[in-house]
């Protein structure tokens, strides 16, 4: 028997524009490390499209952070209230 | 080019082939007049300026006509997408007319008709595209 299951995608947030911009990366600059075409960098920026799982990991690894500090299901907070929050957590330990 | 002036040049493009075939079969049935000439002549040179900027200053064509190996996850959903939806449209669109044609006891479909479905089919996936993407 064939079950038909409708999994409806969640929107998925990230730092991908953030980050780019950091490194001082052009769009194309990002698209061709990635393996993309340079409209896909703009569509993920603009959260329009979720990436799939190794595309995710090929732009963490660019980044050279970890695939959790750069898309999230949650609205992500500001980069300097996350890298507090990392500090508090480590001071705590 | 906006998503607007690209449907606009996807629906005079489809119109072009409208006018096309309606004053190619007045001409064939009813006579082949000064006027049917002309609009035929202008049909023809409406439907090839709105095939180019439609679909090949856009780039639409390319993008539906490349290898898949040329695209990127995205793009590469974005077209099976509209292929899925131009597959449904393409259908309705053929059935209607052959058994348009069936009823109205015309015999079957003739070589124009044959040309311009297999245009459509050729066209329609890159329209779609057009018409739903923000960005090609």
């Amino acid at each position: 028997m064939y079950y038909i299951c409708s999994m409806r995608s969640r929107k998925m947030y990230n730092r991908v524009a953030i980050l780019r911009q950091e490194k001082g990366m052009s769009r194309k600059e990002l698209a061709e490390k990635i393996g993309v075409n340079f409209q896909t960098v703009g569509y993920l920026e603009r959260e329009e499209y979720n990436p799939s799982l190794d595309l995710a990991f090929r732009i963490s690894e660019n980044f050279g952070l970890p695939i959790e500090f750069i898309f999230s299901t949650e609205p992500l907070k500001p980069l300097i209230e996350e890298i507090i929050h990392l500090k508090n957590k480590l001071g705590e330990l | 080019m906006s998503r607007q002036t690209r449907r606009l040049w996807v629906i005079i493009n489809y119109l072009s082939i409208i006018f096309l075939l309606s004053f190619f079969y007045t001409g064939k049935y009813l006579n082949w007049t000064v006027f049917v000439f002309i609009g035929e002549a202008a049909s023809l040179l409406l439907f090839v300026f709105s095939f180019i900027k439609g679909f090949i200053k856009t780039h639409l064509w390319r993008m539906s006509h490349t290898s898949t190996k040329n695209l990127d996850e995205r793009q590469l959903q974005v077209l099976l997408n509209s292929l899925k939806y131009s597959y449904t449209i393409f259908t309705i669109i053929t059935l209607i007319i052959i058994y348009g044609f069936a009823v109205a006891e015309l015999g079957p479909i003739d070589v124009v008709i044959a040309g311009c479905l297999l245009y459509v089919s050729h066209t329609l996936p890159a329209a779609i595209i057009g018409w739903k993407e923000k960005v090609i």
